[in-house]
């Protein structure tokens, strides 16, 4: 028995051995990612370009949510979170003791995937994409999201009343503001108001369904969604097996870190 | 179809989350199972030994007994709040809330999460076990001159555990395969190594098949294992 207690508590000091871990380092520039505990979202482009400091030492927490690394960024689990700009600014102007580096990570644009089987679709939202370009649609839903100026006096308003078309599935992942997120039950944001003035066009009835971002292309590909429409960046990876439409706008990858 | 699986595996050593992963995951589920049995343990004999002696022999009061259904009424609330809350919920408490102010290792946060969890089913299968145990067993201990924790340790306890082996075998399978949530809080663990791999390759078919294979393949390992136990506890019998 007094072995079997022994045995146990060995055991369990071990456990607590697992507590003490590696100390943080100050990011204040890219070349400080080397070593450092790098938080990103499962997916996403910032995950892909920050598994390269892999092997130049640095830990990458892969959160499934953009709002559990910042959280873990600020309880100082982790050392600074790679994610897209927009964002980053909300997440930050929510959380004062957080700042975003100047200097951007990568620049990047993002774009509608689709199944590589639905080309005829694909086509028919490039054309709704190029035309809502030209009359300034875009541009408007944009601006009612980013820009302090311009902040919510363009909300788009859809004017469809009929759809004869069918639905348009969207798949989407709605933490990821200002592109799209929960407002009063609702799914909005510059994807979401897009992605409905592109159905409005096409005079189909938008649908969003709300997923985790790393099962968006599977949902796409498998026919359980339509499109996918997330801030996506279109990647070499992602083009083996979806297709993409045009871009709609482009976005930096920026890095945040504790003031 | 073997591109595919080039692919998901061997390009970039992807297969080195699925491993990195599977130790995760053993490690989380091998120190879980510890402080489960501990607590598990502990906790059942607080309740039985309350049952059995305060309650039913309506002493007058005293400190010990006063003590003991303090202890009782604790051990009740432990099993209430954790066998009425999710564990993802408990591990993302324990994570974001109790250990808000310091750095802690994940993995550390994950066992202590399916420890205390675990702790509390384990706690109610071991006095279901320890009740099946006939009283005259306690009874004859007594009157050997045991006294009643030498009786619980020598002569109860062990009938219970022969008892308990099979529901404590399957406590801890859905244990193993519960630690697949650890991923809430960013543990890199075998489930995660195949999210990973889906969110490189965009591919759900073979990091999906491959991580099942694996739990699979641990359960039936563990199954093997525990059906020696029983059958070596069993030699003691006529």
């Amino acid at each position: 028995m007094k072995k079997f207690i022994a045995l146990l508590l060995a055991l369990v000091m071990t456990t607590v051995m697992f507590v003490s871990c590696g100390e943080g380092k100050e990011v204040t520039s890219i070349d400080d990612l080397a070593g450092a505990r790098i938080g990103v979202q499962l997916g996403t482009t910032g995950d892909i370009y920050a598994s390269d400091y892999e092997k130049e030492g640095s830990a990458i927490e892969r959160y499934s949510k953009g709002a559990d690394a910042v959280q873990a960024l600020k309880q100082g689990k982790i050392d600074c979170v790679i994610i897209d700009s927009e964002p980053a600014k909300v997440f930050c102007e929510k959380n004062p003791e957080l700042k975003i580096l100047d200097e951007p990570f990568a620049v990047e644009e993002y774009a509608i995937c689709i199944s590589k089987e639905k080309t005829e679709l694909k086509d028919k939202i490039n054309a709704a994409l190029e035309e809502l370009k030209k009359d300034g649609t875009v541009q408007s839903i944009i601006d009612n999201y980013i820009g302090d100026d311009t902040k919510g006096k363009t909300p788009y308003k859809s004017t469809a009343t009929e759809t004869p078309n069918g639905e348009l599935k969207m798949a989407t992942n709605a933490a990821f503001p200002p592109y799209e997120y929960y407002e009063k039950k609702k799914i909005v944001g510059i994807d979401a108001d897009i992605a409905q003035a592109i159905a409005d066009k096409l005079g189909m009835k938008l649908v969003i369904e709300d997923m985790e971002f790393d099962s968006i292309i599977t949902a796409v590909q498998s026919g359980k969604a339509d499109i996918g429409v997330a801030g996506m960046t279109i990647t070499e990876d992602r083009l083996k097996n979806i297709d993409f439409t045009e871009p709609y706008t482009t976005a930096t990858q920026v890095i945040i870190v504790n003031k | 179809m073997k591109q595919k699986f080039i692919d998901n595996f061997i390009t970039d050593d992807r297969y080195l989350y699925l491993l990195n992963g599977l130790k995760t995951t053993l490690i989380i589920t091998f120190f879980a199972v510890i402080i489960g049995i501990l607590i598990g343990f502990i906790v059942a004999i607080i309740r039985v030994s309350y049952d059995k002696t305060v309650k039913e022999t309506k002493r007058k009061f005293s400190i010990g007994s006063f003590f003991f259904s303090v202890l009782n009424k604790i051990c009740q609330l432990y099993l209430t709040v954790i066998r009425g809350t999710p564990v993802v919920v408990q591990l993302m408490i324990i994570y974001y809330i109790i250990f808000a102010d310091f750095n802690v290792n994940k993995v550390f946060v994950a066992v202590l999460a399916f420890g205390l969890n675990s702790g509390a089913y384990v706690a109610e299968i071991v006095r279901g076990g320890i009740m099946a145990v006939d009283s005259g067993q306690m009874e004859a201990g007594r009157s050997l001159g045991f006294s009643y924790t030498k009786t619980m340790i020598y002569i109860i306890i062990p009938q219970a555990f022969k008892n308990v082996v099979p529901s404590l075998a399957n406590e801890f399978i859905v244990l193993l395969k519960e630690t697949s949530v650890s991923g809430y809080i960013a543990v890199m663990d075998l489930t995660k190594g195949g999210d990973i791999i889906r969110s490189r390759t965009y591919e759900p078919f073979f990091p999906l098949i491959a991580v099942a294979c694996v739990y699979l393949f641990l359960v039936i390992i563990f199954t093997w294992i525990v059906g020696k136990l029983e059958r070596r506890l069993r030699n003691s019998e006529r």
